[in-house]
């Protein structure tokens, strides 16, 4: 699928991914967070290599360095917001749980922080989306068409909490097809093949 | 159907572990039906097989023309053979030995028993039929020799069936048959040994109440034993192994629920998985009666030839055990009559099979075809709220398990009706050994028994730690109004209650000569009630009339006892004897008293409980039951397996967001922890209910509905039930998780199948 790929993502940074169907974009979201094993290469994230790690080993990288925003939010049904929020802070460090509080008041979110996602927009789902990839304090945020399911005026609110979250010094990768993302991105790469141009 | 099969190859590992499903569900019902129509039908089997005569009278010996001339006369006979039954015999063969033989004298005619290996006895001199139970536990063939006392060494010429008894060793006494030619021989042509056993059999069996009321003034003035009919025989049989008969048949049930349940929710989950396959099936333009019966040709494809290995494979394991029990039983196994219930069960297997298919593709079929492309979901509406406390990761997994409420509930009634199954294994499992051990279960209350006369029961009375001493006489007799109907009598010569006590279930305790509390088992079969008449015959006396004035819970004797006072039956027979019945004072040493006691010449022996003490038939109904409790832990875990398996193919995508977000392997065990919590914290409960409230009496009544039987449900048992159940999640809980993380986490989030 992919093919000489070399992508750094440098701290602060939000790159944008485009190109056409089926040319790889999700899978390098896939193998850049650690969910899908490249057959050749090597991939880092903060400094740590992803190969040869157990199943824990790579779930512990995670949860302390990546966060992931996707197309259709995914959150978990049966839980509230919040919930989906608190249930990201369980796999991080200590402090986590205490942002979650600040981070949905960040995400203007407070009002239908108790809502289950089938009572929730799409909008407000991928803002508690962007809210759970951020409550462990990743160094990298990977978002995979986080605008593709959503209104402009709801896809312009999620683009803005990603770009302020680069200011903190994180790293946002984003695949899209989105104009308007690739308008605000530091860089934008073009996928073509599995080869980045 | 080509079509079909190339479905199904496309769907290779999906197709085997919906095959391995259903062939457990098949082996489940195969073991439950194997045993439960073995057992339901071994009777009438064994007794067309045997030609068991309508009615067994005994008699004291006769000349043969006396018994003749009245017995022939009576109406609605087809046939009478007599023969001699010669009790206390020595019998000893291949290194075994017994006493207490029985030899039956056989005449020529109908014989009343079934060859099953070798030959009848026929005009060959020095031959004998062994009964099928002796030659099993004394490991005998055809061709082989035994010492009959009297008789000298006889060939083995055949082994032979017969179901007026439970077979030995668990009726005591060893039976074999020679002919009456072999005691001519013996003993020259002049010898008239008499007979005392007349089978009867019927031309119309209906019209037995005819036959029996001619038979009474026939036999009158006969000393007539015992007048047993073919439905009293086959009750003495059915409360042998009622028990086991109860609990197999709630075992069926359980098997079957489950079965069931699992086939039709696997169905109905590989349907909902291919909800986007139907979709594109639509789009084409296929019709919504073609879809769904492409579905349920898929489904019946797998589940025939799993279904029919399943039940094979659990018929096979059945049979030998099911062998043994008929055996003890004195009863026939089915053979190739099994074929059709197992045929039954199969097209029932099928038929849930294509059903768990038919029904949801159907429901799924009504919806847009554009949803069905969007993998359509069963569930209707947004997802309300639910009032379940959050608990984090366990909470969540009681929240997916909640979600889908119709597997829930299916699974919980499955799980609870196996728990309480459970339950009652282990409650019988007590009972029996209580009745083997403890004579506080049959009421009694005397510890120790010694040979003697009343009187010296006031100078075993004065031994310190003796509370109480009286003799004990037993009578053996019938009603005089049904001569078919045997009862004991248990004497005391006063109160009887400080010795033994069955539970009062109506009226009130005997306080003079002719007053007696009779067993439910006996009211039931007479009709008697407080203030009823009862005309009794003591073997080798006259009638006695005693007033009913209560009737009690006895498990004696099958209920079918008489507590009375000693004087009467005194008078009737001056010779009543029976042992010296010791209650001990409340909190004595009971060594210290049998020291006493040897001290004083009684030579003591301990009260036992009343289930046959044969090692044999008490270690094959433990392997029964283990068998049984190791069954219902099998279809538990395979339904608490497939209910985790199902939630983790329906929240792959959380699962796998999940893992995405960093949720290492343990989190994943404790969501699907609490799955597993939410289906059996409430299937335990509900056992206990249901074991409290329903399968315990109702397998009580059906045991022994003279009785109270002791069916309760105790702290250890539900300890060892819910630790049972849990240890079988926590095993299901293993095996899922290390399923669900050997998979990529991008492949549950991007795909949906």
């Amino acid at each position: 699928m992919l093919d000489g790929v070399d992508l750094d993502l440098m701290p602060g940074e939000l790159v944008a991914v485009v190109g056409p169907s089926g040319s790889g974009k999700s899978t390098l979201l896939h193998l850049a967070g650690g969910l899908d094993l490249p057959e050749a290469g090597e991939v880092e994230v903060a400094g740590e290599r992803l190969s040869g790690r157990s199943d824990a080993e790579l779930a512990r990288l995670r949860a302390r360095h990546v966060g992931f925003v996707f197309q259709a939010f995914h959150l978990v049904a049966e839980l509230s917001g919040e919930e989906n929020v608190r249930l990201a802070a369980r796999f991080g460090t200590r402090d986590a749980a205490d942002r979650v509080a600040a981070l949905i008041d960040a995400v203007d979110l407070r009002a239908v922080a108790r809502s289950l996602p089938a009572q929730l927009s799409g909008g407000e789902q991928q803002r508690f989306a962007v809210a759970r990839a951020l409550v462990n304090d990743p160094t990298v945020i990977l978002a995979d068409e986080p605008t593709g399911n959503l209104d402009a005026r709801s896809g312009a609110t999620v683009l803005d909490l990603l770009r302020r979250s680069t200011d903190s010094g994180r790293a946002v990768l984003v695949v899209t097809h989105d104009p308007a993302v690739t308008a605000r991105a530091d860089r934008v790469l073009r996928l073509h093949d599995g080869s980045l141009a | 159907m080509r079509r079909a099969l190339r479905r199904l190859r496309g769907r290779r590992r999906r197709v085997l572990t919906a095959a391995a499903l259903t062939a457990a569900a098949g082996l489940a019902v195969g073991v439950a039906g194997t045993v439960g129509f073995s057992l339901a039908t071994g009777y009438d089997r064994a007794a067309q097989r045997t030609d068991q005569p309508d009615v067994l009278g005994r008699f004291a010996p006769q000349r043969l023309s006396v018994l003749r001339e009245r017995l022939d006369r009576l109406p609605n006979v087809e046939a009478i053979s007599y023969r001699l039954e010669v009790n206390r015999v020595r019998l000893a063969a291949n290194g075994q030995s017994k006493r207490n033989g029985a030899v039956h004298v056989v005449r020529p005619g109908r014989r009343g028993y079934g060859v099953v290996a070798g030959r009848d006895l026929g005009s060959r001199a020095g031959e004998a039929l062994v009964e099928r139970g002796v030659a099993e536990e004394w490991k005998l063939q055809v061709g082989d020799r035994i010492d009959v006392g009297g008789l000298g060494s006889l060939r083995i010429a055949g082994i032979a069936l017969s179901v007026d008894n439970v077979a030995f060793p668990l009726a005591t006494v060893p039976r074999i048959y020679v002919s009456e030619a072999e005691i001519s021989r013996r003993f020259g042509a002049d010898a008239n040994p008499g007979v005392n056993l007349a089978l009867v059999w019927l031309a119309d069996p209906s019209r037995l109440d005819i036959t029996l009321a001619a038979a009474r003034p026939a036999v009158f003035g006969l000393r007539t034993e015992q007048l047993l009919t073919k439905r009293a025989v086959r009750q003495v049989i059915d409360q042998a192994a009622g028990i086991v008969i109860a609990l197999l048949a709630v075992f069926g049930l359980v098997a079957c629920a489950c079965a069931g349940v699992m086939l039709a929710a696997a169905s109905a989950a590989e349907v909902r998985r291919r909800a986007p396959a139907l979709g594109v099936q639509r789009a084409l333009g296929a019709t919504r009666g073609a879809v769904v019966g492409d579905e349920t040709l898929d489904a019946v494809l797998v589940a025939a030839p799993a279904a029919a290995l399943g039940l094979g494979v659990g018929a096979l394991a059945a049979a030998g055990p099911t062998a043994n029990l008929l055996g003890f039983l004195n009863e026939v196994a089915p053979g190739s009559a099994l074929l059709w219930p197992l045929a039954g069960a199969f097209a029932g297997l099928v038929t849930v099979a294509a059903a768990g298919a038919a029904w949801p593709a159907w429901r799924l079929n009504r919806k847009a075809v554009s949803e069905l492309l969007r993998g359509g979901d069963l569930a209707t509406g947004p997802a309300k709220r639910r009032r379940v406390p959050s608990g984090g990761l366990f909470g969540l997994g009681a929240r997916f398990a909640f979600a889908r409420r119709g597997r829930w509930t299916s699974t919980i009634s499955a799980l609870a009706v196996a728990g309480a199954a459970m339950l009652l294994v282990l409650a019988v499992a007590d009972l029996l050994v209580s009745l083997r051990d403890d004579p506080g279960t049959l009421g009694r209350r005397y510890a120790l028994t010694v040979p003697g006369e009343q009187r010296d029961a006031r100078t075993i009375a004065r031994i310190p730690g003796v509370a109480a001493a009286a003799q004990r006489s037993t009578v053996e007799a019938a009603d005089s109004f049904s001569l078919t109907e045997p009862l004991r009598v248990i004497a005391y010569p006063g109160d009887h209650v400080p010795f033994e006590a069955p539970p009062l279930a109506e009226g009130r305790r005997l306080a003079a000569d002719g007053e007696v509390e009779v067993g439910l088992g006996l009211a039931d079969t007479l009709g008697l009630r407080p203030g009823s008449e009862l005309a009794i015959q003591p073997a080798g006396s006259g009638e006695l009339r005693f007033r009913v004035v209560g009737i009690v819970r006895a498990l004696e004797n099958d209920g079918r006892v008489v507590y009375a006072r000693t004087a009467r039956l005194r008078d009737a027979d001056p010779s009543l004897g029976g042992p010296i019945a010791i209650r001990l004072a409340s909190g004595a040493d009971r060594a210290d008293v049998v020291r006493r006691l040897d001290a004083a010449g009684f030579e003591s022996s301990a009260t036992g409980g009343a289930t046959p003490r044969n090692r044999s038939f008490l270690g094959v109904l433990a392997s029964v039951l283990r068998a049984v409790a190791l069954a219902i832990g099998l279809v538990c875990l395979a339904a608490i397996l497939q209910t985790l398996a199902l939630t983790t193919r329906d929240r792959r995508r959380a699962l796998a967001v999940m893992r995405a977000t960093g949720a290492p392997p343990g989190a994943l065990a404790a969501v699907l922890t609490g799955t597993a919590a939410a289906l059996i914290v409430p299937a335990v409960v509900l056992a206990v209910l249901l074991q409290r409230f329903v399968l315990g009496p109702i397998v009580a009544e059906l045991a022994a509905s003279y009785a109270t039987l002791p069916l309760g449900v105790g702290a250890t048992g539900i300890l060892l039930v819910g630790g049972g159940l849990a240890a079988i999640g926590a095993v299901a809980v293993l095996v899922v998780t290390r399923a669900a993380t050997r998979e990529p986490v991008a492949a549950g989030i991007e795909r949906d199948d």
